[in-house]
C-alpha cells in the first residue's frame, strides 16, 4: 500500500495532501457489488407488482435512491463549501468538488429514470410540474458548479467561487423536497413511511436500494477525492 | 414499448451511466497515480 505524502500546496489554501488509498475502500467496493446483486432481484422479481401503475413502478427502486443520493451529495457540497469559506482548507474543497461531480451523475440518472417511469403512468415523458422543474433546476445549478470550476484556473479563487455557488445552490434542495406539498403536483408525495404507505416487501426493497446507493456513493467519494488530490499535486508540480 | 421495456431501459441505462462513470474515474485515478509517482523525490 502506498503511504507517501505529496508535497503540501501553497495557494492560499495550504493543506497537507495525503494520497494513500482509504483503508476501507475495498470493503465499500465489495459491499456495493453485493448490495446491487441483492437489490436487482428484489426490485424486479420479489417486490409485488403495483396495483395501479403495474410493472413500470419497479423503476421507483432505482429512481428514489438516486434522488436521495442527489440530495445527500449536495448537502455534502453545502457543508464542504462552508468549510472552504470558514477555514480556507483545501480538503473541504476536495470533498465539495467530488461530491458535486458524483451528485451530478446521480441526478442525471434521476432525470433519465423519471421520464421512463412517467411515460407509461402519466402518458408523457415530461411535464413542467413543480417537482420536475425544481429538480431540473438543481441539476443545472450543479452542472454550472462543475463548469465554473473548469473555467477558474487559480485554485484558491476557484474554491471560493464554487463554495459560494455550492451554498446558494443548496437552497434549491428543500424547494425540490417540499414542492409536492407547496404546489399542486402530479408527482407522488412522501407517503413511504406514513401509515398505510408502502407494503412491507416494497418498503424493504426501497430500503435495500437506499443502502446500496449510499454505500456506492461512499465508495465513489473515496476514489474521486483521491483522484482530485492526485490531480492537484500533478498540476502543482507541472506549473511550478 | 411495453411496460417491461420502460423498466429495462431505465435499469440498463442507469447501469451504463454508473458503469461508464466508475470506469472513467478509476482509469483517471490510475493515470494520475502513475504521474504523481513519477514526481516523487527519489
Amino acid at each position: 500500500m502506498r503511504t507517501e505524502t505529496l508535497p503540501a500546496l501553497d495557494e492560499g489554501l495550504a493543506d497537507v495532501r495525503p494520497t494513500a488509498r482509504a483503508p476501507y475502500r475495498k470493503l465499500l467496493g465489495t459491499a456495493t457489488i453485493v448490495l446491487f446483486a441483492v437489490l436487482i432481484p428484489l426490485a424486479l422479481v420479489w417486490a409485488p407488482q403495483d396495483a395501479k401503475q403495474g410493472d413500470p413502478q419497479r423503476i421507483f427502486y432505482i429512481h428514489v435512491p438516486a434522488a436521495w443520493i442527489g440530495f445527500l451529495a449536495f448537502f455534502v457540497v453545502f457543508v464542504g463549501s462552508i468549510g472552504v469559506l470558514r477555514t480556507g482548507k483545501r480538503r473541504w474543497d476536495d470533498i465539495a468538488a467530488s461530491s458535486a461531480e458524483i451528485g451530478t451523475i446521480f441526478t442525471t440518472a434521476v432525470l433519465i429514470t423519471g421520464p421512463l417511469w412517467g411515460r407509461p403512468v402519466w402518458g408523457v415523458y415530461w411535464t413542467w410540474d413543480p417537482r420536475l422543474t425544481s429538480y431540473l433546476l438543481l441539476w443545472l445549478i450543479y452542472l454550472s458548479y462543475l463548469v465554473l470550476r473548469g473555467y477558474v484556473p487559480e485554485p484558491a479563487r476557484r474554491a471560493r467561487y464554487s463554495a459560494v455557488l455550492g451554498i446558494v445552490g443548496f437552497l434549491d434542495v428543500p424547494i425540490v423536497y417540499l414542492s409536492t406539498r407547496w404546489w399542486r403536483s402530479e408527482h407522488p408525495t412522501q407517503f413511504v413511511f406514513e401509515r398505510g404507505g408502502l407494503p412491507t416487501e416494497m418498503l424493504i426493497t426501497l430500503l435495500v436500494g437506499i443502502a446500496t446507493f449510499t454505500v456506492f456513493y461512499a465508495y465513489l467519494m473515496t476514489v474521486r477525492v483521491r483522484a482530485g488530490r492526485l490531480q492537484e499535486a500533478v498540476d502543482e508540480e507541472v506549473f511550478s | 414499448m411495453n411496460d417491461w421495456g420502460y423498466v429495462a431501459v431505465a435499469y440498463v441505462g442507469s447501469a451504463l451511466l454508473y458503469g461508464i462513470y466508475v470506469t472513467w474515474l478509476l482509469r483517471k485515478e490510475r493515470r494520475l497515480e502513475r504521474s504523481a509517482g513519477d514526481l516523487q523525490p527519489r
